[in-house]
């Protein structure tokens, strides 16, 4: 009798146990899932935070663990700056369907980022249908204005090959404008408390974006300052146009329309 | 449980496994375990044995504490998304019996420097700048390291494990050698089981540098910084891994220095800048045509070989893992296997290299 009651009590805490056991288990597996799924999510937050700034500005701020309260401030630096912008796209709003038209844009925005970041520059913003990019705004570069005019190159060709797509489809070709120049400035995280983008505030940027407007003017799409010429590599074709007197500007603007590269540089694989 | 770099973008690897007898049983002297990317390095021997030689806690350091050279391991590794070296640093804290639960809380710690001593903190901060700024942060972050009471034998270390991880993650992340296999092991149950053989061993192996002397006065570009560290066991082995690099017949020592000239140029390095220059001179390239090659990264005078190694050098000095990937594999398409190897060893090194540069050089 006193046997069969010790084995009793010895299954029923043994039970007990497993059946504490078990739950500590269930427990622990229940919160490795939400570890799993709040890991995923802030995954997926900092996937989407890397579309409205630099990835790398993200990325530090995210490995720092910086508020963006925080974050710190705008550093002095020389940078290059790119402005692109679409000829025509006022016409063509009134043209196609709505989301036609974000379809076509869409297709736009990518082919042109994909240029930038190819040859190491950053999206700044998407300002409508126009795009602000700096090339050794986050890291030092000191191969930045070739980098951009060989992005605004790729750019050229991409559009290009796009127009291909869209004739097929009866659509109408996009041109681009695009103005470069380099100069100093601050470039960090800026804005109110409740919105900031990365951005580099300075006279390069305004000049980039007078220049794109004045690729109309002179018949091309790609423009770059007397600032930036005196940096390129000679294997780049420039053709020099006339001074324009430039809003905010008290001088013309010299300006130099970058046709592409010379045959021997072509040769040399650039 | 995964680790803080598993949502890295890693290509497939970019190079052939090839046995090696000799260097395997080399490594596993100086190592006491299996060297588990010595087989991808084998091709190019140079390469292959500073890959071993050049971990600081197989006695290379001498003043440093080897827990704060580890915490800069690890976090440098962090910070240049390097996943393979990641992982091993993760397998062997587990080893040690580290839980992933701790490994995650002093990775946590690690990101917020507020919770740790000052000299660690002040470490951290070093390689961390060295990492993300490079040598343009180099006096800022020497006067934290002193003000946080490192002497000076301890700074020159700090910039030795900062450098020498440079080298180590860019080497393993160019031709993207397999991480997966590293980051899945502490998990397998052999692995479990015998992680404190592994650890008994691996604890076995490391040792405190002593005083070496400098045998001999090194003659080669970076001679100075060899020489810096004179009386230190890094200067020898740091002193072979560059003297091997530079006789190693696979790329031409012209391609070499033009490669190590751009990385300098990049990080902003003007010390190494001036004894690469000064060796580039030697080798019959005048100045205007290393200027040209420096300001544009191409000139007539460069042979096909070398416009592609030097184009390929400025990738490697501030990178995203799967793009850097992505132009290695373009590269091997021009280049046979070994010099593959060879210029990802190259560019690894000289990213090491120019750090240091600017931390021993300028300091002295």
């Amino acid at each position: 009798m006193t046997w069969t009651a010790a084995l009793v009590v010895a299954l029923v805490i043994i039970a007990v146990l497993a059946g504490a056991l078990w739950r500590q288990r269930h427990y622990q597996e229940r919160l490795k899932a939400q570890l799993k799924a709040a890991t995923a999510d802030l995954e997926q937050l900092q996937n989407a935070c890397s579309r409205l700034a630099p990835a790398g500005v993200v990325q530090r701020l995210v490995a720092d663990g910086i508020a963006l309260d925080d974050a710190p401030g705008a550093e002095r630096k020389v940078v290059t700056a790119m402005f692109v912008d679409l000829v025509g796209f006022t016409a063509m709003t009134e043209r196609l369907e709505p989301a036609l038209l974000v379809r076509v844009l869409n297709g736009y925005y990518q082919r042109v980022s994909d240029a930038i970041e190819e040859h190491r520059g950053q999206v700044g913003s998407f300002v409508g249908d126009g795009i602000v990019a700096y090339f050794g705004a986050i890291q030092p570069n000191p191969w930045q204005c070739d980098d951009a005019v060989r992005a605004a190159l790729a750019m050229r060709a991409a559009i290009r090959a796009y127009n291909g797509e869209l004739e097929r489809e009866g659509l109408p070709p996009l041109a681009i404008g695009v103005g470069i120049d380099r100069g100093p400035g601050l470039a960090g995280l800026m804005g109110s408390r409740a919105r900031r983008e990365y951005a580099f505030i300075g006279r390069a940027v305004n000049l980039a974006a007078r220049l794109q407007g004045l690729t109309r003017i002179h018949q091309v799409d790609i423009l770059v300052t007397e600032a930036l010429r005196a940096e390129l590599d000679a294997g780049f074709v420039l053709v020099p146009m006339p001074a324009e007197p430039v809003k905010g500007f008290a001088e013309p603007i010299v300006t130099y329309a970058v046709r592409g590269r010379s045959e021997p540089h072509q040769d040399r694989g650039q | 449980m995964a680790s803080a770099l598993e949502h890295v973008s890693w290509e497939t690897c970019l190079i052939e496994p090839r046995s090696d007898r000799a260097l395997e049983a080399y490594a596993r002297r100086k190592v006491g375990v299996p060297f588990l990317s010595l087989r991808y390095f084998a091709s190019v021997p140079w390469l292959a044995r500073a890959v071993v030689d050049l971990h600081p806690e197989l006695g290379l350091l001498m003043h440093l504490d080897q827990s704060v050279a580890d915490l800069l391991t690890l976090v440098v590794s962090q910070e240049n998304s390097c996943r393979f070296c990641y992982a091993v640093m993760r397998m062997l804290l587990r080893a040690q019996g580290m839980s992933d639960a701790r490994i995650e809380r002093m990775e946590q710690h690690l990101s917020r420097a507020g919770d740790l001593p000052p000299r660690t903190a002040a470490a951290i901060a070093f390689g961390r700048s060295q990492s993300r700024v490079g040598p343009g942060a180099a006096r800022d972050a020497r006067r934290a390291l002193r003000h946080a009471g490192f002497s000076d034998d301890e700074m020159k270390e700090i910039g030795f494990v900062v450098a020498s991880t440079d080298f180590l993650n860019r080497i393993h992340t160019i031709p993207a050698i397999p991480s997966r296999p590293v980051e899945r092991m502490p998990d397998r149950l052999h692995m479990r089981l015998l992680g404190p053989l592994l650890n008994y061993i691996v604890q076995k192996h490391r040792f405190r540098g002593r005083a070496t002397p400098l045998e001999r006065a090194p003659l080669y570009p970076y001679a100075r910084l060899v020489r810096a560290y004179a009386g230190s066991p890094i200067a020898p082995a740091l002193g072979q891994a560059i003297e091997e690099m530079w006789a190693s017949p696979v790329l031409s020592r012209r391609s070499k220095l033009l490669m190590l000239a751009v990385i300098a140029r990049g990080l902003g390095c003007e010390v190494c800048a001036l004894e690469i220059g000064e060796a580039l001179q030697r080798e019959g390239l005048d100045a205007s045509a290393l200027a040209q090659i420096l300001t544009h990264l191409d000139a007539p005078e460069l042979d096909d070989t070398e416009r592609l190694l030097v184009r390929f050098a400025r990738e490697t000095i501030w990178y995203e893992p799967a793009v850097l990937q992505r132009r290695a594999r373009a590269l091997s398409a021009r280049l046979t296997g070994p010099q593959l190897v060879e210029a990802a060893g190259v560019a690894s090194l000289a990213n090491g290299l120019c750090r240091l540069g600017a931390m021993v050089l300028e300091h002295a």
